[in-house]
C-alpha cells in the first residue's frame, strides 16, 4: 500500500513539472518588446502617428497579444487617418478585454468616421455573463485549469476508492465538485478556442465599395460599404465574400477588401 | 431688284480686281466703264458703272447720254476706300440701271470727269440689244424700279426698304427676305469637344424682331458669348444677295453625352414694316407706274434728288411674321477607351497644368494649400478636380474652385484653379505624390497626361494637438490616451488545447489510475485469487499425485506409494478447504467438513484412508494387495469429496 501512494506522488510531481515547462516556459520576459512599445508611445506623443502605428503593428505581427498593444495601435492608426485599421485594432483589443471602457470609447469615436455605420445590438444579459466568465482566464488558462482539476479529480477518486482511511462523504462530494469544475473548464477552453478561431467577422479596409447582389463583378450594386464597417462574413467563394451588416443588409464584396478579425 | 444685285456683284468683283491690281500697282489711276452684260434682251434692264479709281480732286463728272436707253434707276453713287493686301485705294463710282428702247447695236460713250484739273474719259462700251419676250416685264417695269436710291449711300451697304408692290404676295416676300440660319462650325465631334453655334437673323426688310423661344441645348453644356447690345448688324451675302445679319445668339457648346444630339430651333417674332404703294388718283393713268413721271422729272438728273417717301402715295404697314430656324443634327462620338489614362476625368481640349504648394515646411497647427491651375483651351468650365492622393497624415477638404475664363473667347479658354486645403495631422516628412492631370486632345486625337513634381513637406509638431470634429458633447471626440504601462508580453503563439501536451497530461492520471488498478489486481491475486485457483484445481492436483502413487505401486515401492498418497489427500484437503499446509490436522479438517455439512461415510472413509497411510508409513509391511486397496480408496475418497464439496 505504501508503494502505491509513493507512485502517485511521483506522478503528480512530474505532472507539475511538465506544466511549468509548457505553461510558463514561454513567459521568459524579454525587455526588448517593451522598449519598442515605449518608443512607439513616444512617437505617438510627437504626433508621428504613422511611424508609431508601424511599430505597434510589428509587435502585433510578432505575435504579442496584448489588449493595450492593440489599443495603442488603434489610436495611432486613427490619428494617421486609417479608420479601417484603427477599428480593426480596437475590435481586436475588445476581443481580448471586452469590458475595457477606453477601447469602447475610442472605437465609438472611430465609428463616427465610418460612412453608413450601423450600431450593433448590445448583447443580452446572459451573453454578457458568459462573456465575462469567458474572460476570467486567458484561453490557455482554461486549458491549464482543465488539467489541474482533472488531476485533482483523479487524485480524489483514488484516495476515495483505495485508501480506507480517506473514505468519507466529504471527499466524495469534493470529487463531484471537482468533476463539475473540470467539465466547466473543458467547455470554456473549447469555447475560447472556437471564439478565437472564429473569423466570420471582419472589418472593411477600403472605402466606397459597392456590395453586389451576386458574387460577380457584373452583377448589380446593392449598397455601399464604407471603410471601417464591421461585417459578418456568411459565405465566401474564391474571390467574393458574402457580408451581412448589423442592420441585416447583405451583399457580396471582394474578399480582398475585408480583414477578418 | 435683280439689277441692284448685279451692280453689287460688279462692284465687288471690281473691288477685287482693284485690290489685286493695287497690290501690284498702288495708287494707279483708272477710269473705267463696265456693264453687267454686253448682250441684253429688249426688256432686260442692265447696269452700267463708271468707276474712278484713285482719282484725286474730282471736280466734275459728266455721264454720257443714254439716248437709246431708258434710265430705270440711278445714278447711284458710291464712294469708298478699300484696303487690299495693305494697299489702300479709293474709288468713286456711278451706276445706272438702263433698259434698252430699241433693238440693235449701240455704243455708249465713256463718261467724262475732271481729275486733278485734267479731263479724263472712260472707255466706251458696246451693247447689243436683242429682241426678247416683252410680256413678262410689261405689268411691272422692272422689279428694282419700285424704290428709289437711298440718299445716303455709304460703301454700297444700302439695303432695300420693304416696298410692297401691288399684286405682290406678302408671305412670299417675307419668306424671301427674312429668315433664320444656324451656323455650326462642326457637326461631328468628340464628347466634350467644343462647337460654336451661331443663330443669325437675315433680313432685307426693316423689322422689329424679338426672340420668343431660345434653344435649350439639351445634352450640351452651353456658354453664351456676349453680344453687343443693341445688336449690330453686319452684312452678308447669300447667293449674291446682301442681307443685314443680326446675330441672335452665339454659344459655345460642349456635348455632355455621345450619340446623335439636336440643336433646338430658335423662334423669332418679327414685325415687318412694309411700304405699301397706294393708287394715286392724281395720276392720269392708274395702271401707269407712279414713278414714271418722277423719272421723267428734270430733278431726276440730279443724283441727290428728293426723298421718295415725302410723297403721299405710300403708306406703312406692320406685318407680323414668325420664323423658326431649322434644327441641326450633331453627331457626338464617345471618347476612345483604349489609352485612356487613369487620371482622365473629362477634360477635352489643350491644357497646361501647374501645381504648387504654398509652403514646404510647417507645423501641425498650420494649414497647407495645394494649388492646381489648369489653363488652356477646351471645356474649362467643365473641368473636374484632379484626383490627388493625399498621404494619410493629412486631412483633406474639398477643393475650392475658382474660374478665370476669358470673356467671349472662342474657343473657350481660360483657367480653373483648384485649391486643396490640407491640414497636417502628423509630424514628420510627408510626400504628396505628383499631381496628374489628363486630357483628350481632339486635334491630335489622343490623350495627354501632365504631371507635376511630387512635393516633400516637412511637418513639425505644433503647440497644440489639433482637435477633431466637434460633436458638442463634452469629451466625446477626444481619444482616450494610449496605454503606457509595462506589458506582460505574452504571445498567443500556441493553443494549449491543441498541443499534444494537453492530451498527454489528461491521459497521464488515467494511466496512473490504470497502473494502480493493475497493481491492486496483482496484490489481490496474491491473496484471494491464488487460493481460489488452488481450490479450483485441487482435484486435478490430487489426481496427478495419485497417478504418481500408482506408478510407485507398480514398481513395488511401498514407502513412496504411501507418502505420495498421503500427500495427495492432505494437499487436496488443504487446497479445497483453504487451510494452510502447516495448520492441517484431523480435527481442523473434521470441523471444516462438518461446517460444510459433509459427514458420514465420506468423512469416515477419509479418516480411515489417512490412518491407513500413517500406519503403513510407520509400520511398513509389504502387502501388495493392501496397497492396491489403499489406492482405490484414495481415488474414491477424493472423487466423493469433490462431488460433495461442489455442492
Amino acid at each position: 500500500m505504501r508503494n502505491y501512494r509513493k507512485s502517485t506522488i511521483i506522478f503528480f510531481a512530474t505532472g507539475l513539472w511538465v506544466l511549468l515547462v509548457t505553461g510558463f516556459g514561454s513567459r521568459a520576459s524579454v525587455p526588448e518588446p517593451q522598449q519598442r512599445f515605449e518608443a512607439a508611445n513616444n512617437l505617438y506623443n510627437q504626433s508621428k502617428y504613422t511611424a508609431a502605428a508601424g511599430i505597434y503593428q510589428e509587435l502585433i505581427t510578432e505575435g504579442y497579444n496584448e489588449p493595450s498593444l492593440y489599443f495603442n495601435a488603434g489610436n495611432a492608426s486613427y490619428k494617421a487617418g486609417k479608420t479601417g485599421t484603427a477599428i480593426y485594432n480596437y475590435e481586436k483589443a475588445l476581443q481580448l478585454s471586452p469590458d475595457n471602457a477606453a477601447v469602447k470609447h475610442n472605437l465609438a469615436i472611430a465609428n463616427q468616421k465610418v460612412s453608413g455605420y450601423v450600431q450593433e445590438l448590445p448583447l443580452v444579459f446572459f451573453q454578457q455573463w458568459w462573456q465575462q466568465l469567458q474572460h476570467l482566464h486567458r484561453a490557455n488558462g482554461w486549458a491549464i485549469g482543465c488539467l489541474i482539476f482533472f488531476w485533482l479529480l483523479v487524485a480524489g477518486f483514488l484516495l476515495n476508492t483505495y485508501l480506507p482511511g480517506w473514505k468519507n462523504k466529504f471527499l466524495r462530494w469534493g470529487n463531484y465538485a471537482l468533476g463539475a469544475l473540470f467539465l466547466l473548464y473543458v467547455i470554456m477552453a473549447v469555447d475560447a478556442y472556437l471564439i478565437a478561431n472564429d473569423h466570420s467577422a471582419g472589418i472593411v479596409m477600403s472605402s466606397n465599395i459597392r456590395a453586389k447582389a451576386a458574387p460577380d463583378d457584373n452583377s448589380k450594386d446593392t449598397f455601399e460599404v464604407g471603410e471601417g464597417m464591421k461585417v459578418q462574413i456568411t459565405d465566401a467563394t474564391n474571390d467574393f465574400c458574402k457580408i451581412t451588416l448589423a442592420d441585416g443588409k447583405s451583399g457580396w464584396i471582394a474578399c480582398t477588401n475585408i480583414k477578418r478579425l | 431688284m435683280m439689277d441692284r444685285y448685279c451692280i453689287r456683284k460688279c462692284i465687288y468683283s471690281l473691288l477685287l480686281c482693284i485690290g489685286l491690281v493695287a497690290g501690284a500697282n498702288a495708287q494707279e489711276f483708272r477710269f473705267t466703264t463696265t456693264v453687267s452684260s454686253n448682250t441684253v434682251m429688249m426688256d432686260e434692264p442692265f447696269q452700267i458703272q463708271f468707276m474712278l479709281e484713285n482719282g484725286t480732286n474730282v471736280s466734275s463728272f459728266t455721264p454720257p447720254s443714254f439716248k437709246d436707253f431708258d434710265v430705270l434707276q440711278g445714278p447711284s453713287q458710291m464712294q469708298g476706300q478699300s484696303i487690299f493686301n495693305g494697299r489702300r485705294s479709293e474709288y468713286y463710282a456711278l451706276t445706272y440701271t438702263l433698259q434698252p428702247k430699241h433693238v440693235g447695236n449701240f455704243t455708249i460713250a465713256g463718261a467724262q470727269a475732271r481729275v486733278n484739273g485734267n479731263m479724263v474719259k472712260s472707255n466706251p462700251v458696246l451693247i447689243e440689244v436683242k429682241k426678247g419676250n416683252t410680256q413678262a416685264m410689261q405689268p411691272s417695269p422692272g422689279p428694282a424700279s419700285g424704290y428709289p436710291p437711298h440718299r445716303a449711300q455709304q460703301g454700297g451697304d444700302d439695303l432695300p426698304e420693304g416696298v410692297l408692290k401691288k399684286g405682290e404676295d406678302v408671305t412670299e416676300k417675307l419668306r424671301k427676305n427674312i429668315f433664320l440660319k444656324v451656323d455650326v462650325d462642326k457637326t461631328n465631334l468628340y464628347e466634350g469637344d467644343q462647337i460654336t453655334a451661331t443663330y443669325k437673323l437675315y433680313t432685307r426688310l426693316p423689322t422689329n424682331s424679338s426672340v420668343t423661344k431660345v434653344p435649350a441645348f439639351k445634352g450640351f453644356s452651353a456658354k453664351d458669348i456676349e453680344l453687343p447690345n443693341p445688336p449690330q448688324a453686319t452684312e452678308e451675302r447669300v447667293n449674291g444677295v446682301p442681307y443685314k445679319v443680326f446675330t441672335i445668339r452665339k454659344t459655345l457648346l460642349f456635348p455632355l453625352q455621345s450619340g446623335a444630339l439636336e440643336l433646338d430651333p430658335v423662334e423669332v417674332d418679327n414685325q415687318v414694316r412694309l411700304v405699301k404703294v397706294v393708287s394715286n388718283n392724281n395720276k392720269k393713268n392708274r395702271s401707269h407706274d407712279p414713278f414714271e413721271d418722277f423719272f421723267n422729272d428734270p430733278a431726276f438728273k440730279d443724283p441727290f434728288f428728293d426723298d421718295f417717301f415725302n410723297r403721299p402715295e405710300v403708306e406703312y404697314q406692320d406685318v407680323p411674321y414668325k420664323i423658326q430656324s431649322n434644327p441641326i443634327k450633331i453627331t457626338v462620338k464617345p471618347l476612345p477607351v483604349d489609352g485612356r489614362p487613369l487620371s482622365f476625368n473629362g477634360a477635352v481640349g489643350k491644357f497646361n497644368m501647374t501645381a504648387t504648394v504654398d509652403k514646404t515646411s510647417l507645423s501641425t497647427d498650420e494649414a497647407l494649400t495645394l494649388k492646381v491651375v489648369v489653363s488652356g483651351e477646351g471645356n474649362v468650365n467643365l473641368l473636374n478636380s484632379p484626383k490627388i492622393d493625399i498621404p494619410s497624415g493629412f486631412e483633406k477638404y474639398d477643393p475650392k474652385v475658382t474660374d478665370d475664363i476669358e470673356k467671349n473667347s472662342n474657343p473657350l479658354s481660360g483657367s480653373r484653379t483648384f485649391e486643396y486645403v490640407l491640414m497636417p495631422q502628423e509630424a514628420g516628412d510627408h510626400t504628396i505624390p505628383a499631381v496628374e492631370f489628363s486630357f483628350f486632345d481632339p486635334a491630335s486625337n489622343g490623350f495627354k497626361t501632365l504631371r507635376s513634381t511630387p512635393f516633400v513637406i516637412h511637418i513639425s509638431q505644433g503647440k497644440r494637438i489639433k482637435q477633431d470634429k466637434q460633436d458638442f458633447s463634452v469629451g466625446k471626440n477626444e481619444l482616450v490616451k494610449n496605454d503606457t504601462g509595462i506589458l506582460t508580453w505574452t504571445k498567443q503563439q500556441s493553443w494549449l488545447i491543441r498541443s499534444p501536451w494537453f492530451y498527454i497530461l489528461l491521459l497521464l492520471p488515467l494511466l496512473v489510475v490504470a497502473g494502480i488498478v493493475v497493481y491492486k489486481r496483482r496484490a489481490d491475486y496474491k491473496t484471494t485469487n491464488a487460493a481460489l485457483l488452488k481450490h479450483r484445481y485441487a482435484n486435478k492436483v490430487a489426481l496427478k499425485r495419485l497417478e504418481l502413487a500408482a506408478r510407485y505401486l507398480k514398481d513395488g515401492k511401498d514407502k513412496s506409494f504411501y507418502e505420495e498418497t498421503s500427500r495427495a489427500v492432505w494437499g487436496y484437503l488443504s487446497n479445497k478447504l483453504k487451510i494452510p499446509m502447516a495448520d492441517l490436522s484431523k480435527q481442523l479438517v473434521q470441523d471444516k467438513l462438518s461446517a460444510r455439512q459433509i459427514n458420514g461415510s465420506n468423512t469416515n472413509n477419509l479418516f480411515e484412508l489417512i490412518d491407513n497411510c500413517e500406519m503403513a508409513l510407520y509400520a511398513p509391511a509389504h502387502n501388495n494387495h493392501k496397497m492396491q486397496g489403499t489406492y482405490e480408496q484414495a481415488v474414491n475418497v477424493i472423487s466423493n469429496l469433490e462431488d460433495a464439496l461442489k455442492n
